[in-house]
């Protein structure tokens, strides 16, 4: 069993159980689960971070570099009035923001603790600055996508992404995916020793491991995976812009992050709807939802030590 | 680019650099002492700059609202720090983030809520306003030298008190072994209380004497936060000296380059401060 403690064994299905009928109870069309596609998305840029923060030891506050590659090298890639297959673009992405990850990974990687979390910061506000005042790319304004992807595979096409219900349940399908994905590598040979590496790498290297190999591996799949989940979101809303790279962005899903319970992989979907949903509820109670919200963020982490996953789990185990 | 443009722009640059160095010595006396990665540190200098305009417009005194303005701020600095930051010097950095993240949500949102989101200025004070001449033709504005003479008296008196006298001396102390200094009768919980207290009320100053020069707009504090953290690193994490020589290079870089390659302008900080770390992981300064 890939999920090992008895907290994610309950929460896992009840979530993705709800989750699947969330749709067939609202009016397809309605802003709700246009709503809920959004969250799912970012939660799996929460959880590609929580991987990386909470897993490898990467503080990264850089993270919102790859959300931003992967929708910009989506309108950049494809041609401007000719319809693209999701799947062929997946792959590209995907492949091109592994080498971009691999390539920043062996410069940011030379520096640890606090000299990381700077220089992974200065990467990405130098994407943001260089998208902000390159005219090529439209500067604050952003680039927007004519076209919706086909998604045929072999002359089969089952999903229309202009339709916010099959969109929806494509999110789902890949946060479903991420969720197992993670796990399956945190379980492997593999993510044993990217535990150690963590927990003592002095040790590990001892051991005779590559400490900069197992990192950068780690590094690369999380990066890869946040650019998927930018893709996601530029397609959903159809335009790309610097606010996708802002280092804002970035504290924001560490913030969700840690909510959820950092490490915990399962935490960062409970994280990233509570702190969304928390957004949602105080923004049309009060123009001034910001105020709230701070405080909401102060108290919790004053009170909730390791995080909503951390609590369930005093609860639920035993 | 011609002789007088170019002493134009040294001038603007160090004065912007000395700028920097204000609050960013604050944060690497903060993080360097405390251990603290204080994000709402920008906040400060927003608060400051903020209060500076009410004040200014209520009293239409410069120095009277200079004074009321730092006097609350160091309030602040010691309700934040005696409520808040004490319950996170055992805490990982991450916490911090998150603490210090969630007390940037209730600062912008207290600055539109007490002052709106127009953009403000603050006009410069009479016996300041003026030029000194360059060449025969132009002149160089008597605030900008006076927030220069007034930012390197502030680092002199910051290398005296630290270098120099017995709080500074407990101050470093406190830096190198925090246990050993408690049980040689010190009171770290109140020495922390000043050293946060006195990091916050630097960048409060900044944002006080920078009001004439730069407008005061909502999202200030994020902006000259990234930009400190920068300098902090390269100068090196707790070094107040390489603060300073690293907010100088700083200034100069980016008002030469807003100048020279206007693309480049706002990259630039950030492609300097990675081949600093590549040549020195630690920063130019680390101890």
């Amino acid at each position: 069993m890939i999920f090992e403690k008895r907290t994610e064994r309950i929460i896992v299905p009840i979530f993705f159980m709800v989750a699947l009928f969330v749709p067939l109870f609202l009016d397809a069309n309605s802003f709700f689960v246009g709503k809920v596609s959004t969250i799912i998305i970012m939660s799996i840029f929460v959880m590609s971070l929580d991987f990386l923060v909470g897993r490898v030891g990467l503080i990264t506050l850089g993270h919102a570099l790859f959300y931003g590659l992967g929708g910009y090298l989506f309108v950049i890639l494809s041609p401007e009035y000719e319809v693209v297959n999701f799947w062929v673009y997946t792959f590209y992405i995907c492949i091109i923001s592994a080498l971009i990850a691999l390539v920043i990974g062996v410069v940011v990687l030379r520096t640890t603790g606090i000299y990381f979390i700077m220089i992974t910061l200065a990467i990405s506000q130098m994407a943001f600055y260089y998208f902000f005042d390159s005219l090529k790319y439209g500067g604050d304004d952003g680039l927007f996508i004519y076209m919706t992807p086909e998604t045929s595979i072999f002359g089969l096409s089952f999903l229309n992404l202009d339709d916010p219900q099959h969109f929806y349940y494509l999110a789902l399908f890949s946060l479903f995916n991420t969720l197992v994905f993670f796990k399956v590598v945190l379980r492997s040979r593999f993510g044993r020793i990217v535990e150690a590496t963590k927990q003592n790498p002095d040790r590990t290297e001892a051991l005779g491991y590559n400490i900069f190999a197992f990192r950068l591996t780690c590094y690369v799949i999380g990066s890869t995976l946040g650019a998927y989940a930018g893709f996601l979101f530029a397609l959903q809303y159809s335009f790309v812009n610097p606010t996708f790279l802002s280092w804002e962005l970035s504290g924001t899903a560490l913030v969700m992050s840690i909510l959820g319970g950092l490490g915990t992989i399962y935490g960062a979907i409970l994280g990233t709807f509570t702190y969304e949903g928390l957004q949602y509820f105080f923004e049309h109670l009060t123009k001034e939802w910001l105020l709230f919200m701070g405080t909401a963020i102060i108290m919790m982490v004053i009170l909730l030590r390791k995080g909503i996953a951390g609590y369930l789990e005093k609860l639920l185990e035993k | 680019m011609t002789t007088e443009l170019f002493i134009v722009q040294v001038l603007n640059g160090i004065q912007y650099g000395l700028l920097l160095f204000l609050i960013a010595s604050g944060l690497t006396l903060v993080l360097g002492v405390m251990g603290i990665l204080n994000l709402a540190h920008g906040s400060m200098y927003m608060v400051g700059a903020y209060l500076m305009w009410y004040f200014v417009t209520v009293t239409g005194s410069f120095t009277v609202s200079a004074a009321l303005s730092v006097t609350i701020v160091l309030s602040l600095g010691i309700l934040i720090e005696r409520v808040l930051i004490q319950r996170f010097y055992n805490r990982n950095h991450l916490d911090q983030v998150l603490l210090t993240i969630g007390m940037i949500f209730v600062f912008n949102s207290l600055q539109s809520i007490l002052f709106g989101n127009d953009p403000y200025g603050v006009s410069v004070p009479d016996a300041l306003d003026g030029g000194i001449p360059l060449t025969n033709n132009s002149t160089y504005p008597v605030y900008r030298i006076f927030v220069a003479v007034i930012c390197v008296g502030i680092a002199g008196l910051l290398y005296f008190v630290i270098g120099r006298t017995r709080l500074g001396m407990m101050i470093r102390a406190g830096e190198s072994n925090r246990e050993m200094v408690e049980a040689l009768g010190v009171n770290i919980k109140s020495l922390y209380t000043i050293v946060f207290a006195f990091g916050v009320m630097l960048a409060a100053i900044a944002g006080i004497i920078a009001s004439p020069v730069s407008s005061i707009v909502p999202g200030m504090g994020e902006s000259v936060l990234i930009t400190c953290f920068v300098v902090v690193v390269i100068g090196g994490m707790g070094s107040i000296k390489g603060a300073f020589i690293a907010a100088l290079l700083v200034g100069l870089i980016s008002t030469f380059f807003s100048i020279l390659m206007p693309s480049m302008a706002n990259m630039i900080i950030y492609i300097f401060m990675i081949l600093v770390l590549l040549i020195k992981p630690q920063g130019l300064f680390a101890k």
